[in-house]
C-alpha cells in the first residue's frame, strides 16, 4: 500500500516538475519576444555613426587570453585589431604557453619589453614574466602580456590589472568578434538612465565551417555535423530566448566568459575573476550582483539579442561531454559558494527567484531526468507502466520541445539575416527534432558525470578542447 | 493515475508545431522578397537620383520621372514599408553629399514621396513613432516643423524627448542651449555626447552667448553636458564655469570638469597651475588621487595634499 503512495507522489512530483518547466519556457518565449522589438526600437535611435568619433566615449580594453595557441595566435590577433573603435586597446595574456606562441608574437608584431608598466590594479595572480608592446607604429594599441601559467580566469585577472580603461571586454583570443561589436557593447553604458550597468552580454553564434578571412566571417555557413548543428539550435535556444527573457526581467545570471563587457572599477571591487571555478563567468556575474546588492545600488545586467562573437564549438562527443562535464561542475562550485543567497529574500529577487531557478531547473534537471529514467526502468520492471500512456506523454514532451525549438529558429530567423534560406532552416530544424534522442541523453550523462565528480572530489580541471580551427575563404 | 486523455494534447501540439514551422518558412520568405524589393527601390533611386543631379546634356531634372520611377517599384502610400524604407534611402543619401547637390536634394525631398511620412508620425499617439518622425524631419533638414518638435523637448518619454533635442541642435545650433535650463529629466551620456557631437558638426563657430543663458540650468546632467561643449570646442573664456563645477556635489559633474579642465591644460598651461590650487576642494579623494596623477604624467611639479 505505501509502495503505490509513493509512486503516486513520484508520479505527481515527475508531472509538476515537467509542467513548471514548460511553463517557464513558454514565459520565456514571451519575455523573449517583448526583449527583441524593445531593443529594436531602442537601436533604431542608437545609430553609432553619429558618435563614434566622439571624444567622450570611455575607453575598452579587450582581454583575450590564449594558451598553446600558437597555430592561430597571429590571425587572431591581427583580427582583433582589426574592430572599429576609436579608443581600444587589445591585452593578450599569454597564460604560459609550452608552444611558440609567444615568440611569434615577438617576432610579428615586433615587440619590445616594457620597463617601467606597472599594473595599475591590485588583484593577486601569478606572477607576470613580462609586459610588451609593439614597436610598430599601427600596432600601438596591441599590448602582449606574458606570464606563468595560472588559467583561464588568472590571465583575465592580469589583463584587468593592467588594463587603463572603463571598460573590460573579455573574450577568449580565438573568438571571432564583428567588426563593430565593441560600440554596441559600450552603447548599454552611455544609455544608463536609472540603473547602472554592471554587465553587459552579446549572442555568440557558432562559426564551423563557415568561411574566414583575415579574421573576418565571410561566409556563415552550418557545421558540417549534426552535433554541430544541434549545437547552433540550442545556442539560438539560449541566448534568444534564454537570456533575451531573464535580460528582460534584470534576472541575468550569466554573460557568457568568451563575450562579456564589464566596468573596469566593479571588477576590481570584488577581486576579478575567482581563479579556484571553473565556471568563472557565471561565479563572476553572481558575485557581482550580490555586490551591488549589498551597496544597494540599482543595477542591471544586459544582454545585446545580436550575434556579435563567433566562436568554434566541440565537433565531436568526446570535447562535448569534457565541455559540458565542465559546465556542470562550474554551476555545482557556484551554486555552493554562494548557497547563502539562495532563497534569501535580503537579496531581493535574485535570492528569491533567480537563483531558485537556477537550482531547480539549471542544476536540477539532469538530475531530475536521471531519476526520471531510473524510475521508468524500476516501473516497467514492476510492471506498474502503462505503455500507451507513456507514449503519449512521451509524445507530448517531445512535441513541445521541438516546439521551442521552432520557435527559436523562428525568432532568429524572423529578427536576423543569418540561417535564413530554406536549406539552413529545414537542416536546422531536422538537427532540433533529432535532439532529444541524439544530444540530450549524451548532455544529461556529461552533467551527471561532472555532478558525481564533484561528490566524489576527482579533480579534473579544463579538460582539453582541441580545435580545428575555422575554413579560411579562398 | 494523473494523465488523462494526453491524444487530444498531442493532435493540438502537433497542429501547433506544424503552423510554427509554416511560419518560420514564410518568415524567412518574407524576409528574403523583403530584401528584394529593397535592392530594387535602392538601384532605381540611386539611378534616379545621380539622373536629377546629373542631367544628361539637353535634358531637364525632372521631379515627375524620379516620383514614376518609385511608384513603378512600389513606393506608394499604400506600401507604408517601403516608404519607409525609402526615407532611410533619402537620409542616407542626404548624408553622404554636400554644397549645391544637398541643396537640390532637398528641393526634390519637397517633392517625391514620402507622401508627409514624417510629419503624419508626429500625429500618432504612439511616442515611439513621434520619435521616428522627429528623426526623420531633421535627417532630412526639414526645419519647416521646429515649433511642433520643440514642444517635447523635456517629454517623459526618453526617445521622444532625446530626438526633440536632437533636432533642436541641428536645426538652431548654438542657439538651441538656451532650452537647457528647462531641461528638467535625465540626460545620458550617449545623449549628451549626441548633442555635443551634432552641435560640431552643425556649427563649428561657438557662440558663447548662448552658452551663458545654458549656465543657469540646475540639471546635474546639463552641466555636464556644458562642460563636455566646452571641451568639445575649447572654449578657454569658460574655465571659470568649469572650476566651479569642481566642487558639485554630483561625481560625475567633478569627473567631466577634471577631465575637460586636464584636455583644456594642453592649450593653456596656466589651467594645470590654478587645478593644482584648488585641488584641495574637491570632495572625493579618488579624484584627488586622478587629478594628481594625470598632471604628474604631464611632468608638473606637484605639491604634498591631503589626500
Amino acid at each position: 500500500m505505501e509502495v503505490f503512495i509513493l509512486k503516486n507522489i513520484a508520479d505527481h512530483f515527475f508531472l509538476f516538475y515537467g509542467a513548471s518547466l514548460v511553463s517557464v519556457y513558454f514565459l520565456g518565449i514571451i519575455f523573449a519576444n517583448i526583449g527583441i522589438i524593445k531593443s529594436k526600437r531602442r537601436n533604431t535611435f542608437l545609430s553609432s555613426r553619429g558618435v563614434i568619433s566622439a571624444s567622450d566615449l570611455p575607453h575598452v580594453s579587450l582581454i583575450a587570453p590564449a594558451y598553446n595557441e600558437g597555430l592561430t595566435i597571429i590571425d587572431n590577433v591581427l583580427s582583433l585589431l582589426l574592430l572599429k573603435y576609436p579608443y581600444y586597446e587589445l591585452i593578450v595574456v599569454n597564460d604560459g604557453s609550452d608552444d611558440d606562441s609567444l615568440e611569434k608574437l615577438i617576432k610579428r608584431f615586433k615587440l619590445v619589453p616594457v620597463k617601467n608598466e606597472m599594473p595599475r590594479g591590485s588583484i593577486r595572480t601569478a606572477t607576470v614574466r613580462n609586459i610588451y608592446k609593439s614597436s610598430l607604429a599601427h600596432y600601438k594599441n596591441l599590448t602582449i602580456v606574458d606570464k606563468e601559467n595560472g588559467g583561464r580566469s588568472d590571465a583575465v585577472n592580469v589583463g584587468i590589472n593592467i588594463a587603463g580603461s572603463e571598460l573590460i571586454l573579455c573574450t577568449d583570443a580565438d573568438c571571432i568578434i564583428e567588426e563593430t561589436a565593441i560600440i554596441k557593447m559600450v552603447t548599454p553604458f552611455l544609455e544608463v538612465e536609472q540603473r547602472e550597468v554592471v554587465a553587459c552580454g552579446g549572442g555568440i553564434g557558432i562559426a564551423n565551417g563557415s568561411h574566414i578571412k583575415n579574421g573576418v566571417l565571410r561566409k556563415l555557413n552550418l557545421p558540417p555535423n549534426l552535433l554541430g548543428k544541434v549545437q547552433v539550435v540550442e545556442y539560438m535556444r539560449a541566448f534568444l530566448l534564454g537570456r533575451m527573457a531573464w535580460g528582460e526581467v534584470n534576472g541575468l545570471m550569466l554573460v557568457s566568459g568568451a563575450f562579456g563587457m564589464y566596468p573596469r572599477q566593479r571588477l576590481m571591487e570584488i577581486g576579478g575573476f575567482d581563479p579556484n571555478t571553473i565556471g568563472e563567468d557565471l561565479e563572476l556575474c553572481v558575485r557581482l550582483r550580490r555586490h551591488m546588492e549589498k551597496l544597494k545600488v540599482p543595477y542591471k545586467v544586459v544582454y545585446l539579442p545580436l550575434t556579435l562573437c563567433w566562436t568554434e564549438a566541440p565537433d565531436n562527443y568526446n570535447i562535448f561531454v569534457k565541455q559540458r562535464d565542465r559546465w556542470a561542475r562550474g554551476l555545482w562550485e557556484t551554486l555552493k559558494t554562494h548557497t547563502k543567497l539562495i532563497g534569501n529574500p535580503r537579496f531581493r529577487a535574485m535570492g528569491t527567484v533567480f537563483l531558485p531557478y537556477w537550482v531547480v531547473f539549471e542544476f536540477g534537471a539532469p538530475i531530475i531526468e536521471f531519476v526520471g529514467l531510473v524510475y521508468l526502468a524500476l516501473s516497467a520492471f514492476m510492471g506498474w507502466v502503462n505503455w500507451k500512456v507513456a507514449l503519449e506523454l512521451f509524445a507530448v514532451v517531445y512535441l513541445l520541445g521541438c516546439i521551442m525549438s521552432t520557435a527559436a529558429v523562428f525568432m532568429y530567423v524572423n529578427n536576423f539575416n543569418q540561417y535564413n534560406n530554406f536549406k539552413h532552416i529545414f537542416k536546422l530544424l531536422l538537427a532540433a527534432y533529432l535532439e532529444p534522442f541524439v544530444f540530450h541523453p549524451v548532455l544529461v550523462y556529461a552533467s551527471i558525470k561532472g555532478y558525481l565528480k564533484m561528490v566524489f572530489n576527482i579533480q579534473s580541471g579544463w579538460g582539453k578542447m582541441t580545435r580545428k580551427g575555422f575554413v579560411t575563404a579562398p | 493515475m494523473p494523465f488523462g486523455n494526453l491524444e487530444f494534447f498531442i493532435k493540438i501540439f502537433l497542429l501547433f508545431l506544424v503552423a510554427n514551422i509554416l511560419l518560420t518558412l514564410c518568415a524567412a520568405q518574407w524576409r528574403r522578397s523583403k530584401n528584394r524589393r529593397k535592392k530594387l527601390i535602392e538601384a532605381v533611386f540611386a539611378d534616379k537620383i545621380s539622373d536629377f543631379l546629373y542631367p544628361q546634356t539637353g535634358k531637364k531634372p525632372s521631379f515627375i520621372d524620379v516620383q514614376r520611377a518609385l511608384r513603378k517599384v512600389g513606393v506608394r502610400e499604400e506600401r507604408p514599408e517601403n516608404v519607409q524604407f525609402l526615407i532611410q534611402l533619402m537620409i542616407r543619401t542626404q548624408q553622404a553629399l554636400g554644397g549645391s547637390n544637398r541643396i537640390q536634394l532637398k528641393r526634390l525631398y519637397g517633392q517625391i514621396p514620402p507622401y508627409r511620412a514624417s510629419i503624419d508620425k508626429l500625429r500618432k499617439r504612439d511616442p515611439f513613432q513621434k520619435a521616428l518622425g522627429i528623426k526623420e524631419i531633421y535627417e532630412m533638414d526639414q526645419n519647416q516643423y521646429i515649433k511642433q518638435i520643440a514642444a517635447y523637448r523635456d517629454h517623459k518619454n526618453i526617445y521622444l524627448r532625446r530626438e526633440a533635442q536632437i533636432a533642436l541642435v541641428s536645426f538652431l545650433g548654438w542657439d538651441s542651449l538656451r532650452f537647457l535650463p528647462y531641461l528638467s529629466r535625465k540626460i545620458s551620456l550617449w545623449q549628451q555626447i549626441k548633442i555635443v557631437e551634432k552641435l560640431h558638426d552643425v556649427c563649428r563657430e561657438p557662440k558663447v552667448e548662448y552658452l551663458h543663458l545654458a549656465y543657469k540650468t540646475k540639471n546635474p546632467d546639463a552641466i555636464e553636458l556644458i562642460i563636455r561643449i566646452i571641451k568639445k570646442f575649447y572654449l578657454l573664456s569658460e574655465v571659470d564655469y568649469v572650476f566651479l563645477n569642481l566642487k558639485h556635489p554630483s561625481y560625475e559633474v567633478r569627473k567631466a570638469a577634471i577631465y575637460c579642465l586636464l584636455s583644456l591644460k594642453v592649450r593653456d598651461g596656466a589651467i594645470a597651475e590654478r587645478l593644482v590650487r584648488v585641488m584641495d576642494g574637491i570632495p572625493s579623494k579618488i579624484q584627488r588621487k586622478q587629478v594628481l596623477k594625470y598632471l604628474a604624467k604631464g611632468g608638473h611639479t606637484i605639491p604634498t595634499l591631503s589626500l
